[in-house]
């Protein structure tokens, strides 16, 4: 076991000099002079201030050059200084990274919270009214966007109600009260929309797993419903529930930009496409890295995860 | 009655009458601004700096106007406003030279005082090419800036300057503090220090900046108040139109510009005041490539230019709230704006008419470029232009990459975009109307144009000055080279406890939030 999560973390390694490598490449190949996209339209520099630029960013190197020298730096632990601020990167996008953490952690949890209960209620009541009710809610989560639920909810919990802030960040350290009234409706906006998905799925893997021999036997040996559930049915129904609960980290990070620039959130995905659009290749670069070290880990993870849940599965 | 009776009723009638008549005069205009308050202020960009001059994006005066006090501050048409200025007066005692008088008394945020020695270094930190100042190309003219005395500086020019005190008006001429600008290095960008009314509190990036009061800032108002009147204002960056409007309508924000569709809703509702700017900028319009065909050709220039319906376009894509151009690039509200100038508009015929002088009469075809978000207006252009027979062949690509490609690139005879304010004419005079500017596509050497040009940088004497950049007009507007269609306007949406708000408005169209102050 030890060995597999060291090999594991090894192999981080050369996936995120291939992710940084592939992304970098793709910002420089973008249509368009990079420093003209970090001046942006309408204030005018004249062409040696641009040179000057131009070579202070290393934007004159071959590609790989430019690369290197990124690389050189990070090893070091210095992730640079935003071409557009001169702010620092690794502290600009820790702090933004914090951000969305948070509010993706607690929409990652409100979705598994509806989720869950709501899966396992749908398979035990199944072809009930509850469970027509379940699928309806969750076809729904599906097909409706994010952005537009939230700017629903905005429209009436905000303006109309009056209950909840609309836009806005409030850390946890200032105000854990408010800090929770603005996390409400981003978090649920972005949790909800994936929580059909883990619905059901506990739905449908729970269903495939009662019907199966053993939990007839449990039922014949006079065990009542709820024990045979959660004690025997559950914990083989949740592996490819986890599965698609560690994926929702990753659909969460992406859905994220779009709740973010929705609610005024200072978070990661907003940064990074803003970033993107500017040219402002040390943040995307920072923020791409950080992104897919969390990603490799939700996987590493989930994979302990299977181990913990079930014992029949050893890595070696 | 008696001689004394009548005198004393009638004193007693005007008393009354007078009272009676002050009692219902404008209350606005007696109420006194109150001291202390928190502003909240949203806006859709994020600062790329809080320095003036190190900022590289048009948004950032929003923020670092709060913070600064201008060498020549201007008001909203551009003209020169020494009251609020940090030169109480100026003298141009010969072309080259430039001398201002500066008000004493005045410190920055960190107790430095204000003097000449502070100009001179804020100007050298301009010219200083490792500072990498966004405003060292306007600045460029400027030789050498000697400390006559502590309160009397003087700019040694490399040659006439027209566009002086505009341009101080502008990123160049905000006073940053020596002393901080020294100490702060890399990190002074966000932690700047002017002499302005707000000293900043509280930056987190991507969400808001928070400023105080600068308790002893030199500036107070006609009563003697001492300014400002808040002591704390934010401005929020909320990106989402929707959301500002939310925000706007939920009392979470105090002032905001609002989008177009949203303008007849705040105007129309009693809780709130709503001020308007026209000529924000130039919301749309047309521009050649001169040195590529077909757009080499002046005729089929004019042609395209006379098939555009503007009105349309207004209707369609800007809710009716834009305005018609009359005049070229330099907008109303400004001094240098003259509708007076012939330029093209809507005409089928007068289309028709200079295809067949070009040489076309069934129409050709034309490669137009665009960005994004003038996607909708560009296809409403295309089926005006199809309607004289001219086929247009519309390339959309992201903002960045349209502009680049018809600048830069020069790929295409005509772009169809939008621009900022500008009022100083030299601004956009030397960037797109001289033969070799970055935003004069085709570049094609035109002699009389750029004598025009210098002449205007030149000259001093606004009333020069307006007449050399009318002549400048005939020729854009008359061949066809930079041809507005409309104009932008801003509303300043702001619940009623919000007073001063007739002042929100800068020389660019952009929020100046120094005199303003709350009823409750």
């Amino acid at each position: 076991m030890r060995t597999f999560i060291l090999q594991r973390l090894m192999q981080f390694i050369p996936v995120l000099i291939l992710i940084t490598m592939l992304v970098f490449s793709l910002l420089l190949a973008i249509p368009g002079d990079p420093v003209r996209a970090l001046i942006g339209p309408g204030e005018a520099l004249d062409a040696s201030q641009i040179q000057v630029l131009r070579k202070e960013y290393h934007l004159d190197e071959p590609v790989l050059v430019q690369y290197g020298i990124w690389l050189a730096n990070v090893v070091r632990g210095d992730l640079g200084r935003s071409n557009q601020t001169q702010r620092r990167v690794l502290a600009e996008v820790s702090f933004r990274a914090l951000v969305t953490a948070q509010f993706g952690l607690v929409a990652w949890v409100l979705s598994v919270l509806i989720a869950v209960p709501a899966g396992i209620l749908s398979a035990v009541y199944r072809g009930s009214r509850l469970d027509l009710l379940s699928t309806v809610i969750s076809i729904g989560g599906v097909a409706i966007p994010g952005f537009w639920l939230g700017i629903l909810l905005i429209l009436l919990f905000g303006v109309r109600l009056g209950w909840l802030p609309t836009q806005g960040y409030v850390s946890l350290a200032e105000s854990p009260v408010q800090w929770l009234r603005h996390m409400a409706l981003p978090a649920f906006s972005l949790g909800v929309t994936g929580s059909a998905l883990i619905m059901r799925q506990t739905r449908s893997a729970l269903l495939e797993v009662l019907a199966q021999d053993y939990v007839r036997t449990a039922r014949a040996k006079g065990l009542s419903g709820r024990a045979v559930v959660w004690v025997h049915a559950l914990r083989n129904a949740l592996l490819p529930v986890v599965t698609i609960m560690g994926l929702e980290i990753g659909r969460i990070f992406a859905g994220a930009v779009v709740i973010e620039t929705l609610f005024s959130i200072p978070g990661m995905g907003r940064l990074m496409v803003e970033s993107v659009f500017q040219r402002d290749f040390p943040v995307v670069q920072g923020c791409v890295l950080l992104m897919a070290v969390a990603v490799l880990f939700a996987n590493f993870f989930t994979d302990i995860a299977y181990t913990l849940l079930d014992p029949r599965i050893k890595y070696d | 009655m008696s001689a004394n009776g009548i005198r004393r009723t009638l004193s007693l009638a005007v008393t009354l009458a007078a009272g009676l008549v002050l009692s219902h005069g404008p209350a606005q205009a007696q109420e006194k601004p109150r001291t202390g308050g928190h502003l909240r202020v949203a806006w859709s960009q994020f600062p790329t700096s809080l320095d003036a001059v190190l900022g590289r994006a048009g948004g950032d005066a929003y923020y670092w106007r709060q913070i600064y006090d201008q060498l020549v501050d201007a008001d909203e048409s551009l003209q020169p406003a020494p009251s609020s200025s940090l030169a109480e007066s100026w003298e141009v005692p010969n072309p080259k030279t430039l001398i201002f008088k500066l008000r004493k008394g005045v410190t920055f945020h960190d107790g430095t005082p204000f003097n000449a020695a502070a100009v001179k270094f804020n100007i050298e930190r301009v010219l200083d090419p490792e500072t990498k100042a966004t405003p060292k190309a306007a600045f460029e003219v400027i030789e050498s800036v000697t400390v006559v005395n502590e309160h009397t500086v003087r700019f040694n020019l490399k040659r006439p300057w027209g566009a002086a005190l505009s341009m101080l008006a502008d990123r160049g001429g905000a006073m940053n503090s020596p002393t901080a600008v020294k100490k702060g290095g890399k990190e002074y960008g966000f932690a700047p220090v002017g002499t302005g009314p707000f000293k900043v509190a509280e930056v987190v990036p991507g969400s808001h900046v928070r400023f105080v009061r600068y308790e002893n800032y030199w500036r107070k108002d006609k009563q003697g108040t001492p300014l400002p009147y808040l002591d704390e204002l934010t401005i929020k960056f909320i990106r989402d139109d929707t959301v500002l409007v939310s925000a706007l309508r939920a009392g979470e924000i105090d002032l905001a510009y609002v989008p177009y569709n949203d303008a007849e809703a705040f105007q129309n509702d009693p809780k709130f005041n709503v001020r308007v700017f026209e000529g924000g900028g130039i919301a749309f319009l047309v521009t050649f490539n001169l040195a590529k065909p077909p757009m080499d050709n002046v005729n089929l220039r004019l042609a395209v230019s006379y098939a555009i319906d503007p009105e349309a376009i207004n209707k369609a894509v800007d809710f009716n709230r834009a305005i018609v151009a009359k005049a070229g690039m330099w907008p109303v509200r400004s001094w240098v704006y003259d509708p007076s100038v012939p330029r093209p508009h809507y005409s089928l015929e007068k289309a028709h008419e200079y295809l067949k002088k070009g040489g076309k009469p069934d129409g050709f075809e034309l490669d137009v470029v665009t960005w994004t978000n003038h996607q909708p207006a560009a296809e409403i252009v295309r089926a005006q232009l199809a309607k004289v027979g001219i086929k247009v062949n519309l390339h959309v690509f992201a903002v960045g990459p349209a502009t680049e490609k018809f600048f830069g690139g020069r790929e295409f005879p005509a772009f169809l975009t939008s621009w900022s304010r500008y009022p100083e004419p030299d601004w956009i005079g030397s960037l797109s109307y001289k033969s070799d500017g970055y935003y004069n596509a085709g570049k094609v050497p035109n002699a009389v144009m750029d004598k025009l040009l210098e002449d205007g940088a030149s000259a001093y004497d606004i009333a020069k000055r307006k007449a050399i950049y009318r002549k400048v007009n005939e020729i854009v507007l008359g061949e066809a080279w930079y041809v507005p269609m409309l104009y932008g306007v801003s509303f300043a949406a702001a619940p009623k406890k919000v007073g001063g708000l007739e002042t929100v408005f800068g020389w660019d169209a952009k929020m100046d939030l120094r005199l303003l102050w709350l009823r409750q």
